[in-house]
């Protein structure tokens, strides 16, 4: 027993961890083929990067193209139109999601169950059901989230053709299933205390849930959405790839166009939508979790109508509830068509054909003899499905390898508790480096949130330009953009758990360095361990559609599939990717719950 | 032995009939036999893991007896429908050790939470969103009695902890009950804050003679402010007696042989 414990606890330390990151990485350079010298981009590429950078610093104010037809609307109008498209689709969409998000949230959780007495047979019966509904509902909550939102917007659109309809819905269900699973997590760890008292008290268990529970789970909710709303626009705008006029469709054809400044309008335009929903969602969550007193206190001798008009009252919640049932509203009314153009007829065509076209091409030739089914599936799953999810499976691992390593040096700079003059609030005297540093702290938030403002796709089409068709492209676009949020997260893990022996290292003269590896980092260190594996599953599921930019994985097999009209392929390969994410999603899970009961490391405190 | 009361005199609230529970085959709980009388201050005091909140979870039925039986209010809870035990418990109050209040409304609609029992799920609502001026009145004035009149429309979490359960026993009061029971309310708290809380409670109980059952850690708080006093250990009751017969020497003992 002695030595199994011990055995377990060596398996369960820091060192292993770091270990099996290591291989891993040195692994996936070994599967993907991937040399650090193909990261020296071509002579055409440094060219190309040369004149694209230079495009940034003036972004085109008109069309870059001299000779354009006279029904062309004037430049900004056009900007303006697909801006206003791409919000209008995020919004709409998270409208949908955020609905189909808190109910199957919340038939995904247990805390909604009423109190049930096992001993009897109704008890033990509803138990059952109960827990037959929360696996069926996770279950399909997972499988909507599996597959990325431009793999969705892909089969609807070649199953019912282009039409804002497939756009919303694209996002629409992978961002609800994600709703539900956050919402589910969140009721489940929410403190059921109040909810417990107020069921003591005799109230309905359906009241005491939605008090007890509900409200108080209610700005971790609305925090996470507006952060969904900001990925939504993103989404919305990478759509464009799939050929819906949002801001992505227009700096790809920018691109093919050769009209380097025009992309940068539009990658600012869409920069800036992001940054302000960033920026608003941290407002309201301040507001949130730290209300502002009133202007005027009330007094004792008050009666209820001048306390009731001195009441604390955020004029940032009550905009923000004001703009976002205006946005919704906006977004619903303002599309006059949902559906494509296409006659109902033809539509109802279409899809019975995909439908048909679904259906592997030997089984259905041989009219509907399924014995053609395994011999098909073996040929396109051994050996290219299982290169492709290998390497698809290795570029999210890197990129995350990568990102979580540049955060974990980055934090300390950008963290605001080591960043300004005092470091973790000690006095330090003066210095003349102080400004520097804070300064330094301030561009690297500033970068951090430029890095994570900019959708994987989008980078990632940009980068293989410069670098060629390696892997890098796929993996540094990954990197960047998660090394954005993980900076973030991470700075955020230091400043809001003030280290006590942090403070002691630094009472005692070491530097923040020192204090930052001495004590913040052991510390917490199984919170960043925590923030990677969550970010991982994320950069799986990215790094399936990733490779529809041609770079050989999952993503380049079903756009391959896709052009060539093999359905039936691309079917196969979308679900292969569902499997991976699937599968990589359990296992983060599991990783995250032992890191949270404390198997890995020691001094975790969850909350 | 148990004490035995004037039955004749005294209406009985809460009355435990070798009553027992186990988890996973580990007796929490054996044999106890208890009755408390309607307004009486009863102080349950033991080591942890003694069984203190198996007991009062056993008075409002969040936990039902395995053996004997438990009536409280006259009903015995092992026959009642879940409608009837949702009746019954609207008279009982629960107070946890942190309080149970929803930090993230305001003190009125906590306070309002007081009746969720009463007003069904939609009046419950109701009273929430759409507060009348009656109920608002009323709050207003249990708040005062209790000395946070201008609280009313405070965010619950922008309160000090003192204020905090202040406004749980707001609630409690607005609930209207015939019996409060709390388990271990000022566990967490500094002497001081235990002392006020424990004075008001005893004091707004005695009042409005409402029955009250208090699980405490502290032997000298619960000496000091109840006059029966309920010896728990390992899962039995060792005495059961008004706190001025309690000795020293058998505090020492109940504490001797505990988990702690």
């Amino acid at each position: 027993m002695k030595e199994l414990s011990r055995w377990r606890n060596w398996l369960g330390s820091r060192r292993l961890t770091l270990l099996a990151a290591f291989v891993l990485f040195v692994v996936g350079l070994l599967v993907l083929g991937a040399r650090l010298g193909d990261l020296k981009p071509s002579k055409g590429g440094l060219e190309l990067a040369g004149k694209f950078l230079g495009a940034a610093c003036q972004p085109a104010l008109g069309y870059e193209a001299a000779d354009l037809p006279s029904t062309t609307p004037p430049f900004w109008e056009k900007v303006g139109r697909s801006l206003v498209l791409t919000l209008r689709y995020a919004v709409v969409a998270m409208s949908i999601a955020l609905v189909g998000g808190v109910v199957f949230g919340i038939l995904g959780s247990r805390a909604w169950w009423p109190a049930l007495n096992q001993r009897s047979l109704s008890g033990w019966v509803l138990l059952w059901v109960l827990r037959t509904v929360r696996i069926v509902v996770r279950g399909t909550a997972t499988l909507a989230r599996s597959v990325h939102e431009l793999l969705w917007a892909l089969l609807f659109l070649t199953a019912v053709g282009t039409s804002p309809l497939a756009a919303v819905l694209a996002i629409a269900l992978p961002y609800g299933g994600t709703l539900a699973k956050v919402f589910s997590e969140l009721l489940d760890e929410q403190d059921a205390s109040a909810a417990g008292v107020l069921r003591s008290g005799g109230a309905r268990s359906s009241a005491a849930f939605f008090i007890g529970v509900g409200v108080r789970t209610f700005p971790d909710l609305i925090t996470y959405a507006l952060y969904r709303l900001e990925c939504a626009v993103r989404s919305s705008a990478i759509l464009g790839f799939m050929g819906i006029p949002t801001l992505g469709y227009h700096i790809a054809t920018a691109y093919e166009d050769g009209h380097l400044r025009e992309i940068w309008t539009y990658l600012y335009v869409l920069l800036a939508a992001v940054i302000v929903i960033d920026q608003w969602g941290s407002l309201v969550r301040a507001r949130l979790s730290r209300p502002k007193p009133a202007r005027e206190a009330g007094r004792a001798e008050d009666s209820v109508a001048e306390l009731r008009r001195k009441r604390p009252r955020s004029l940032v919640l009550r905009a923000s509830v004001v703009t976002a049932l205006v946005a919704v509203a906006m977004g619903w009314m303002t599309e006059k068509q949902w559906q494509s153009s296409l006659p109902a007829e033809r539509r109802q065509a279409n899809f019975e054909r995909f439908l048909h076209e679904v259906i592997p091409h030997p089984v259905r030739e041989s009219g509907n003899d399924w014995s053609e089914f395994g011999p098909w599936l073996k040929e396109r799953i051994w050996p290219r499905g299982m290169v492709a999810l290998h390497r698809t499976f290795h570029i999210g691992t890197i990129a995350i390898l990568v990102a979580g390593c540049g955060a974990l040096m980055a934090v300390p700079f950008a963290a605001r508790s080591l960043a300004g003059r005092d470091a973790l609030g000690v006095p330090g005297g003066r210095e003349h480096v102080s400004g520097l540093r804070a300064g330094a702290g301030r561009m690297l938030r500033m970068t951090a949130l430029v890095m994570r403002s900019i959708p994987e796709y989008i980078l990632a089409f940009l980068l293989l330009q410069v670098f060629g068709p390696t892997v890098w492209p796929l993996v540094l676009a990954l990197a960047l953009h998660n090394g954005g949020i993980l900076i973030r997260l991470g700075s955020e893990v230091v400043d809001n758990r003030p280290s006590r022996a942090g403070q002691v290292l630094v009472v005692q003269g070491g530097s923040r360095r020192s204090s930052f590896l001495g004590s913040l980092l052991p510390e917490s260190f199984n919170r960043f361990l925590l923030l990677i594996f969550y970010r991982w599953e994320t950069c799986i599921r990215e790094a399936t559609v990733l490779g529809m930019l041609g770079v050989l994985s999952l993503g380049s097999l079903i756009d391959e599939a896709n052009t060539r009209l093999f359905y039936d392929d691309m079917i196969l390969y979308v679900l292969m990717g569902a499997l991976l994410v699937f599968a990589g999603d359990v296992v983060s899970d599991l990783l995250r719950l032992r890191i949270k009961g404390g198997a890995i490391g020691s001094g975790v405190h969850s909350s | 032995m148990p004490r035995v009361l004037p039955v004749v005199l005294l209406k009985i609230d809460i009355q435990l009939t070798d009553a027992g529970v186990s988890f996973g085959g580990v007796h929490a709980l054996r044999g106890v036999n208890l009755s408390v009388a309607e307004g009486e201050q009863i102080c349950i005091i033991g080591p942890s893991g003694s069984g203190k909140s198996t007991l009062l979870g056993l008075m409002n039925g969040r936990l039902l007896t395995a053996t004997g039986s438990v009536e409280v209010l006259g009903q015995d809870l092992l026959q009642l429908t879940a409608r009837q035990m949702r009746e019954l418990r609207c008279g009982l109050v629960w107070v946890p050790q942190d309080l149970g209040l929803v930090p993230n409304l305001r003190v009125l609609q906590n306070v309002l939470c007081g009746k969720a029992g009463r007003l069904g799920f939609f009046g419950l609502l109701r009273s929430l969103l759409l507060t009348r001026m009656s109920e608002a009145e009323e709050v207003r004035n249990l708040l005062e009695r209790l000395g946070i009149p201008e609280k009313l429309y405070e965010r619950t979490d922008t309160l000090s902890g003192g204020q905090q359960q202040r406004v749980a026993i707001a609630r409690a009061l607005f609930q209207d009950p015939v019996a409060i029971l709390a388990d271990e309310p000022v566990a967490s708290v500094d002497p001081g804050r235990a002392r006020s809380l424990l004075e008001l409670l005893t004091g707004v109980a005695r009042d409005e003679g409402i029955t009250l059952v208090m699980s405490l850690h502290h032997v000298e708080l619960a000496r000091e402010f109840f006059p029966r006093l309920i010896g728990l250990q390992a899962g039995r009751v060792v005495f059961d007696q008004s706190a001025d017969e309690t000795t020293d020497r058998q505090l020492r003992e109940l504490y001797a042989t505990g988990e702690e």
